[in-house]
Formats: C-alpha cells, sequence, structure tokens
C-alpha cells in the first residue's frame, strides 16, 4: 500500500462524540472510548471512539482487513469466543459498561447478523422461535411473534405456506432474511449487520435495504459493508476504516461528497492503493 | 512419437495394468473373506437354526430342540447397559473436548482415549472383574455390561469429538449472538445439528462390542438357564458360542454355528443401519 498509516488526533482528548462525530442532537445508543483489540499479539483495533445514534443506520465503510467487521463484533461481545482476543476501553450500552453486563443480555438487546446466512438446520418457524424458546417467552406468544418477525422480515408473503419445511431449502436471500427474522424475534434494541448482502444479486440485495429502511424506526442499525454505495443509500452516518482506525466518522452525505481526510477521499473517490 | 516415449509410454501403461490387478485382486480378496464366513457359518448353522433356537433355553447334548434364548436375552441385557454408560459417558467427555477444553488438554485427552481403546478386551475384563465381581462378591450381567460399557467409552469420545467439530462455526455464533449460552448452544444447536452422525456412530460402537467375549468370560461368567437378575450371572451369545465350540458334542458344535451366524446378523444389520442413518444425514446436507 501506497499510504502511510494516517495520524488520528488521540480521540481521549476529544470532546464526546470522538472523530467528527455527525452533528446530531439525537442520544447515542452505543458509544465506545479508547476502544483498542488485539488478536494475540496483533492490534487490530486502535482507540475507536465513536457515538452511534439511535434508531439510526451507521455504515462502517473502508478495505478488507481494516477492522470494520471485528469492531462491529466487539458491540455484542461476539469477539471474545474467539480464543486469544481481548480489548480494553470502553464499550457503553446506553450509558452502560456493556462488560460489566450478562454477556446473553448483552447479546440479547445486541442482535447480529453474519456474512453468510446461517440458519440452524431446523424448519423456518423453529429458526425463528428460537431466540424466544431460549429467553423463555410464553408457548402461546411464540408463533404470533414468529409471524410478526417474518412480517418485519419481508418475508412472511413468501413462506407462510411453508413454515415447516426445513430452512435450507429457501433460497440465499430468503435465507438471509430469514436470519434477519430471527435476530429481529427476540426484539433487540441494536441490530448489527456485517455485510450482510455480499452473497446476495441485487434484487435481494435491494429486498433487503428497503427492509432495513422500515426496522429503523424501531432499531438501531450498524452495517458494515464493502459496498459503498449500499453505505451510500442506506446509512444516515457512515465511518471509514483504514488500519484498524476509524479515520473519519460523519453524517453520509459529508463523508461522500465533502470528506475532511484524504484517507476517506481516497477510498470513497476509488483513488485508493 | 520418438521411440523412446513410445517405450516409456508402453512401460507406463503395463505398470498400470499390473498395479489396477493387484489392487483389485486383494480388494476381492477383502470382500470374499466376510462373505465366506457369512457363507460358512450359513451352511452350518442353518440346520439348527429354527425357531426353537430363538425361543427355547439350552438343553442337555442329546436333547432334541435346544435353543439359546437365554443367550440372545443375556446379550441384549448386557448391551442395554454398556449403552447406558459407554454412551452418556463418552458422549459428554467428547462434548467437552470438542465445545471446551483448550488444544493442549484436548490433545493430552485424545491421546489417553486412543491408548484406553487400545487396551486388550481381556485386561478390561480384569478390570470389571476386580471393580465389580471381587465388591459384589459374584458374577452378574452387571459387570458384564460395566465391562462392555468402558470398552465403548474411548470411540464414543472420538466420534462425538469429530461430528461435533464438524459442525459449522456459523451455527454456534448465530446462537449465541441471539443470547444463548454456551451450554444451551450445544445441547439445543450444535448436538442436533450432528444427531445422525452422533446416532450412526455409537451404533456402530455398539456393534463393534457386542461380540466381544474375552471381556464377558470372567464378569458375566455364563449360564445355562434364565439369569435370574441384573447381579446374577448372565449368558451372552459370544460366551456360549465359546463354551459350545470347545465342547465335544457334535450338536453343540451345530449350535455355535447357528450363534455365531445370529451374532453376526445382528452386528451386521446394526452396521448397515448405521450406514443409513449416516446416508440420510448427508441428504438433508446437500439439500
Amino acid at each position: 500500500m501506497a499510504i502511510q498509516p494516517p495520524h488520528v488526533e488521540d480521540t481521549s482528548a476529544m470532546p464526546a462524540g470522538g472523530i467528527n462525530a455527525p452533528q446530531t442532537s439525537v442520544i447515542p445508543k452505543l458509544r465506545t472510548r479508547d476502544l483498542n483489540f488485539y488478536y494475540g499479539s496483533f492490534q487490530a483495533l486502535h482507540n475507536i471512539g465513536i457515538d452511534i445514534a439511535s434508531r439510526k443506520i451507521t455504515a462502517f465503510i473502508g478495505p478488507s482487513g481494516c477492522g470494520k467487521s471485528t469492531f462491529l463484533r466487539t458491540m455484542n461481545r461476539m469477539n471474545e469466543t474467539v480464543r486469544g482476543t481481548r480489548y480494553d476501553g470502553q464499550i457503553l450500552l446506553d450509558g452502560e459498561d456493556i462488560r460489566k453486563m450478562d454477556v446473553t443480555g448483552v447479546r440479547r438487546r445486541v442482535g447480529m447478523v453474519f456474512q453468510k446466512s446461517n440458519p440452524f438446520p431446523k424448519t423456518i418457524f423453529e429458526n425463528v422461535a428460537y431466540g424466544l424458546r431460549i429467553n423463555g417467552a410464553k408457548k402461546a406468544t411464540i408463533a404470533e411473534t414468529v409471524q410478526r418477525s417474518l412480517e418485519r422480515a419481508a418475508l412472511w408473503t413468501e413462506i407462510k405456506d411453508k413454515l415447516h419445511k426445513p430452512a435450507s431449502a429457501l433460497s440465499g436471500g430468503q435465507q438471509q432474511r430469514l436470519c434477519i427474522a430471527r435476530a429481529l424475534a427476540v426484539e433487540p434494541e441494536v441490530l448489527l449487520l456485517d455485510e450482510p448482502c455480499s452473497a446476495l444479486d441485487p434484487v435481494a440485495t435491494l429486498k433487503i435495504e428497503e427492509l432495513l429502511f422500515q426496522i429503523k424506526e424501531t432499531t438501531t442499525i450498524v452495517i458494515v459493508t464493502h459496498n459503498m454505495q449500499q453505505a451510500a443509500r442506506l446509512a444516515d452516518h457512515t465511518g471509514f476504516f483504514l488500519m484498524g482506525k476509524l479515520i473519519e466518522f460523519n453524517d453520509t452525505r459529508a463523508i461522500f461528497q465533502n470528506p475532511k481526510k484524504k484517507e476517506t477521499e481516497d477510498y470513497v473517490t476509488g483513488r485508493f492503493g | 512419437m520418438s521411440r523412446m516415449n513410445m517405450e516409456i509410454s508402453l512401460r507406463r501403461r503395463v505398470t498400470n495394468i499390473v498395479m489396477l490387478s493387484i489392487t483389485g485382486l486383494f480388494t476381492l480378496l477383502t470382500i470374499t473373506i466376510l462373505f465366506c464366513i457369512l457363507g460358512y457359518l450359513l451352511y452350518h448353522g442353518i440346520g439348527s437354526l429354527s425357531w426353537s433356537f430363538f425361543t427355547n433355553l439350552p438343553k442337555p447334548t442329546g436333547e432334541a430342540g435346544g435353543g439359546m434364548a437365554n443367550a440372545i436375552v443375556g446379550s441384549g441385557k448386557i448391551l442395554l447397559i454398556a449403552t447406558v454408560l459407554g454412551v452418556p459417558v463418552g458422549f459428554l467427555a467428547g462434548v467437552y473436548l470438542s465445545e471446551y477444553s483448550g488444544r493442549t488438554f484436548a490433545f493430552v485427552v485424545r491421546y489417553v482415549t486412543d491408548l484406553l481403546n487400545g487396551v486388550p478386551s481381556i485386561v478390561i475384563g480384569i478390570f470389571a472383574y476386580a471393580m465389580v465381581v471381587k465388591p459384589m462378591h459374584r458374577f452378574s450381567t452387571l459387570a458384564g455390561g460395566i465391562a462392555l460399557g468402558i470398552m465403548m467409552i474411548p470411540i464414543a469420545v472420538r466420534t462425538t469429538e469429530e461430528f461435533l467439530r464438524a459442525v459449522p462455526n456459523s451455527l454456534r455464533e448465530a446462537s449465541l449472538a441471539l443470547g444463548a449460552t454456551k451450554a444451551t448452544t450445544i445441547f439445543t444447536v450444535v448436538a442436533p445439528a450432528a444427531i445422525q452422525g452422533l446416532v450412526s456412530g455409537m451404533m456402530l460402537n455398539l456393534a463393534r462390542v457386542a461380540g466381544e467375549t474375552a471381556p464377558l468370560l470372567f464378569t458375566a461368567l455364563g449360564n445355562m438357564f434364565w439369569s435370574r437378575g441384573w447381579s446374577q450371572p448372565s449368558a451372552s451369545l459370544p460366551v456360549m458360542i465359546y463354551q459350545y465350540a470347545i465342547s465335544p458334542y457334535e450338536d453343540y458344535h451345530q449350535q455355535a454355528w447357528a450363534a455365531g451366524f445370529v451374532l453376526l446378523a445382528l452386528v451386521l444389520s446394526i452396521n448397515v443401519t448405521a450406514r443409513l442413518v449416516i446416508s440420510g444425514r448427508g441428504a438433508t446436507a446437500r439439500r
């Protein structure tokens, strides 16, 4: 790579909101302070400080290996399942440090959809019902919630006649929407999506983007994407990651039309690398 | 093509044909052995193989119509105890190895398990004799079952570990991301995803110990009558075959052949069922 590691001011010295925080008056749902993350001796994230606005779509863009997925996975403590990882700094959900909370509680409140759809080898219905069952939902309410979740994921009309068929019978795009429905069923406050459309065709991608717009009314959405057009279409705020650092974070329009950092400009205009 | 190239090509073709013939021949030999055993047992045992073989008790030599009902039931009881002991122990240890333990510890346990698997079955029998028969002061169905159960453990551990490891990590993550605990994830997602492999693995394991004789000789001992309980000596097919085969009586020899055939048929049918279960799993995974 031709460019040098960018210089970023120590975020701890900055006012709440971190680097170039979007100028919004909304209370942040999630915020991180001085977040450093390590895979063994490799430091994957450097001093990330960010405020993620409630009920908005926040997108993270950046080249492969820049740490955006790692960052996403710290926010529901998913990285803790990977051996040899550690982190320091703070991750606050509604102002409360998620490390001090029960991990299952954090993950129930902060749902996640993965890059590759990963339905359980169970029926469509059982996939969506799973999160409800393990969280002790009342039997009577399960069917209703399953239907509502599938409706929110814009999947209900397509599959309402085959609820008890195996999930593996669905197409790739349907499987990913099923995974979104499954995550929505437990009514998370935040939904993290890790490149949810990278394996999907444009039509399936469009469907998922449309449903994210609707979910946004009730849920804070954080999406990692390789696709800059997707970030530009979807996101209220966009953050640009490079080599483990959050280079710039701002309103999406500002990131794409008037980036303040040269690295951001190079990346969004395709001159990167 | 030059002359040299033609020679090389000819030599290659000849080598190929020779190798194909040799490997094919030995493959054929391997298959033939099984069918020879089956055919031989059937040929010798078929005369004594009748309904009464399955329903009657053994009769003194010279009397017609003796059977091995007690040995068939005895084997069933012993294998039941073995399964109840060996499967849960092996399964839970396998879960630990696959899902919880660190790499080094798992390596050590795997190695120890392989060693246990290599312990001669007669030694396992002696162990069960010392641990169960001696304190209870009698041979018993229970002692036989425990001996075979111990023999099942290593394979159960390895089978469980391998099939659980084959479950993609993305399924674990999906479950954890919904707020499930690790234990819930293992028992409601990971194990069910591997269930067909686990079931068939356990069946193969059972089939493997079903024919074991040595561990039963001084644990379950043997019995010419119905066993009077779980803590009493019991007949079993392998031991019955052994006792009848070393007897000097021709009609007992015939019965031993028949018992051998029944035992082999039992083991083979468990095997085939297990394979069917596995292939069923393959079909659902591909869909």
